[in-house]
């Protein structure tokens, strides 16, 4: 007898994260952006080396959300065109340099507001979560992209002030090969990174 | 307690069926890789580039002149400025560019926004000649979307052309670049077209070099992270200028 109830009991339980599932993704990527600034402002990493921050970053955000989807899909279908240690090491690459650009572009400027709007859902697999962010006298409106995936909503694309990160990417990657190869992608990723220590280097 | 047992029977099998057809279903209920990694992405609609090896080399040009002209301008004017002056010179050069905001409205038959535009302009102007958004205070004078005459001719329905990339101005296109001569035409302050006709020209390339210099710190910072985060700057900034005016269009 005490069967059904548990088994009621069991039913429902499932259906909650399905009913707040939303408003979840929200909080979860309030959090997100929350430790990430505070990897760059953090009273305890503020006086920290770029590097420093960079991984902090990193970490930050691959604790929640898989950034191999968001870069995967800005690579498309040339991703086919590259050897699958190429796929890995364009995968790393590609990361390094987005965290480095999102750190230094940061770095020495005001502490950011960031106000999370409300998910706006697209379709089932799909949703929406604006974002407005104020960097000194600068206000930025960011849009995020979510889809549902086997392993859980994962950020897709981003949109800062209507251009698409995956888009602008895309077309850099698509040019790419309309010549290059996997293994040219590569230098000339490695080639980009490493200017950019130099470029640091200079300027200390 | 037969019946009993039937029943709890009965109920296990009917959430084992539930439970395979829930198994079954979960799979459409995600994106697979294929929707995700493989889908045509509308942003990434083809920009007609048929100039562009004169395109790159005078991208390459400006990328000179940015990088060591405009870069040491931009960081000397932050250093010597501090930020509230230069949020209000900001502040002020935008307010100036008010004609050509109203031009867009009107030629767009935007009534409200060239009366917000106008509404802005007047209490700018009259509380501080310009130099802080008093206007914002009102709720009817909050700010509005920026139009300029490129997007009037883009919402006429006139295509973009080949996209360009003007020496010192920068990306564009053929429509776009008509609509900012016709931007400098509605503007009184600027030449070829200025209504002042005795204002000494020396004025004018003051008040161009003081308005470029006040700009260039806000300009280079987004120049140089979009040119640290590319693989190709040139196709990122020519996506990027294309995303941004299709969308503005869109509004």
């Amino acid at each position: 007898m005490k069967l059904l109830p548990s088994l009621l009991f069991a039913a429902l339980t499932c259906l909650v994260p399905l009913l707040h599932g939303d408003e979840a993704e929200a909080e979860r990527l309030t959090a997100v952006i929350a430790g990430a600034v505070e990897a760059i402002y953090g009273e305890d990493c503020v006086d920290h080396p770029s590097e420093d921050k960079q991984a902090r970053v990193r970490a930050v955000i691959e604790e929640e959300y898989d950034l191999n989807v968001i870069i995967r899909r800005a690579i498309g279908r040339k991703w086919r065109l590259m050897k699958p240690e190429e796929q890995v090491q364009v995968l790393e690459l590609v990361k390094q340099l987005v965290v480095k650009t999102y750190v230094r572009g940061m770095d020495g400027k005001g502490r950011p507001l960031v106000e999370v709007g409300k998910v706006v859902t697209v379709s089932e697999k799909r949703i929406e979560i604006p974002s407005v962010v104020t960097l000194e006298d600068q206000t930025i409106h960011v849009l995020y992209r979510l889809g549902k995936m086997k392993t859980g909503w994962q950020i897709y694309d981003i949109v800062a002030e209507d251009i698409s990160v995956v888009s602008n990417y895309r077309q850099q990657i698509d040019d790419h090969f309309r010549k290059g190869t996997g293994a040219e992608l590569i230098d000339k990723l490695e080639e980009l990174l490493a200017k950019d220590t130099l470029d640091e280097d200079t300027k200390i | 307690m037969k019946t009993l047992r039937f029943n709890t029977g009965l109920l296990l099998a009917g959430f084992g069926l539930l439970a395979s057809g829930v198994a079954l279903q979960a799979e459409d209920d995600y994106l697979s890789d294929e929707d995700l990694f493989e889908e045509e992405i509308g942003e990434t609609a083809e920009v007609s580039d048929p100039l562009e090896p004169i395109n790159r080399y005078i991208f390459e040009f400006n990328d000179f002149v940015y990088s060591n002209l405009v870069q040491p301008l931009a960081d000397g004017y932050q250093a010597v400025t501090p930020d509230v002056v230069e949020e209000s010179a900001s502040n002020f050069f935008d307010n100036l560019k008010y004609p050509v905001r109203l031009a867009g409205n009107l030629l767009q038959g935007k009534l409200e926004g060239a009366w917000v535009e106008t509404g802005r302009f007047v209490i700018n102007t009259g509380y501080t000649l310009g130099f802080h958004p008093v206007a914002d205070e009102f709720e009817m004078f909050h700010p509005v979307p920026s139009e300029d005459i490129g997007q009037a001719l883009g919402s006429w329905g006139i295509g973009e052309g080949p996209y360009l990339v003007l020496p010192l101005l920068g990306p564009s296109n053929l429509r776009d670049f008509g609509g900012y001569i016709g931007d400098r035409a509605v503007n009184p302050l600027e030449e070829p077209f200025s209504l002042i006709d005795d204002w000494d020209w020396e004025v004018q390339a003051a008040l161009t070099v003081t308005e470029f210099t006040v700009r260039s710190p806000s300009l280079m910072d987004r120049y140089e992270q979009l040119k640290g985060s590319s693989i190709d700057p040139y196709g990122a900034l020519k996506n990027g200028y294309t995303q941004f005016r299709r969308a503005a269009i869109e509004e």
